[in-house]
């Protein structure tokens, strides 16, 4: 095992344990569950569902910056109060994302935020097809390299320690 | 020249990895979502360096030729074809993601706009200058005429780099300038971490393309192949 094995193993595990760590964050953090998916798992903590707003549902109030609304995603439907900054995507007929805690007992979803829903597909396919490529690229110029010197000095034509050139 | 880019290579490939990783970390989950493109932003933290390089090694190219057509070393053309070797990845990768950006953000995978024009044009130019030193006979002559080609290439970049404000264009203005920066800290933070990183990367594979071609050269040489032309 010559030392460009060792640097592309380390380089290789490094890569497999920043998808790993990526996919844990996306699972725990970002991940969007359907308003079925809450009824039935009730999860603990700070939750993110997507979902459409009902037609009909949305009214605002009774605070500033507050509103009630019913979110619909596979064939389910909960009850959402927002109170938090200006919601200004909020609209009827509209899938949105809805983060906040659901509180089991009232079957009422507090929503603290509302965002546009995220595309992680297209963020995934530029960052594989943005560093994937640089990285085989990088891996076929060394090992075309390494194998180059080991000709070489096979043939005796080149000492890498005294070549200026 | 070869020993010292075989002596300080590494660093530069470390420099990289850092940088890279930190960028990647505080962009996937450091940075926050933007306002109106949601999670899509993230891929600025990987299409602007990849553009960015892009421009790099076009610059390097520009440099290197000049100095080729003054000393005519052969080192320096290695290292011109080796720039413009990573110049033509970096762009037609930064084409491909600008292209995944564009489509959740216009909803259109590309269109005739003076920044994706004009980078286009510059992946032709580099696609012309690779091909012209494939086709020509002589390497002499190649690296010559290829020399100048990139120099009159050159003007490319500044019409890249302006395209968005002498023209009307879907493409965001500059985010990085003379004036600053012009986005919030949060996402000019990783930007510049990502940057910096494929800055660095960009050297080190320059130094391992350079070696490549050199040894190559060398290679061809013993075999007899262009024994008049390298210095053994």
């Amino acid at each position: 095992m010559t030392w460009f094995h060792v640097r592309w193993g380390g380089v290789l595990l490094a890569g497999l344990a920043i998808v790993f760590l990526g996919m844990r964050h996306y699972q725990r953090e970002l991940r969007a569950i359907s308003p079925l998916q809450l009824r039935e798992e009730a999860p603990s903590g700070t939750i993110r569902v997507r979902g459409l707003v009902l037609p009909g549902t949305l009214f605002p109030g009774p605070g500033p910056n507050e509103a009630r609304f019913e979110l619909e995603g596979d064939g389910s439907k909960i009850s959402v109060h927002y109170k938090g900054g200006d919601p200004e995507n909020l609209r009827e007929l509209k899938t949105l994302v809805v983060i906040g805690r659901w509180d089991p007992g009232s079957k009422l979803f507090e929503a603290r935020e509302i965002g546009v829903v995220p595309n992680f597909g297209f963020v995934t396919a530029a960052y594989l097809a943005g560093i994937v490529p640089v990285g085989l690229f990088l891996f076929w110029m060394e090992h075309r390299v390494a194998f180059l010197y080991r000709e070489i000095r096979d043939q005796k034509v080149y000492e890498p320690g005294g070549d200026e050139g | 020249m070869i020993k010292q880019m075989r002596r300080y290579e590494g660093w530069f490939g470390v420099a990289a990895g850092l940088c890279i990783v930190s960028g990647l970390y505080f962009g996937l989950v450091g940075s926050p979502a933007d306002y109106y493109q949601g999670e899509v932003v993230r891929i600025m933290y990987v299409h602007v360096p990849l553009a960015y390089t892009a421009m790099l090694a076009y610059g390097a190219l520009f440099s290197c030729s000049l100095w080729y057509l003054w000393k005519r070393d052969l080192i320096v053309d290695n290292m011109c074809q080796a720039a413009a070797g990573i110049g033509a990845f970096f762009t037609a990768v930064a084409l491909i993601t600008g292209s995944i950006w564009a489509k959740p953000t216009w909803n259109t995978w590309w269109a005739w706009d003076a920044r994706l024009v004009s980078f286009a044009i510059l992946l032709l130019i580099l696609i012309g200058y690779l091909m012209l030193r494939t086709f020509t006979e002589e390497k002499e002559r190649a690296a010559r005429y290829a020399a100048v080609l990139a120099i009159v290439g050159g003007i490319d970049l500044p019409i890249i780099k302006f395209s968005v404000e002498w023209w009307r264009t879907l493409h965001q203005p500059l985010s990085i300038s003379t004036r600053g920066l012009s986005i919030a800290k949060p996402m000019g933070i990783p930007l510049v971490f990502m940057i910096v990183g494929f800055s660095f990367l960009f050297f080190y594979m320059l130094a391992v393309r350079t070696q490549m071609l050199y040894l190559t050269h060398l290679l061809e040489a013993k075999k007899g192949r262009l024994l008049g032309e390298v210095h053994l």
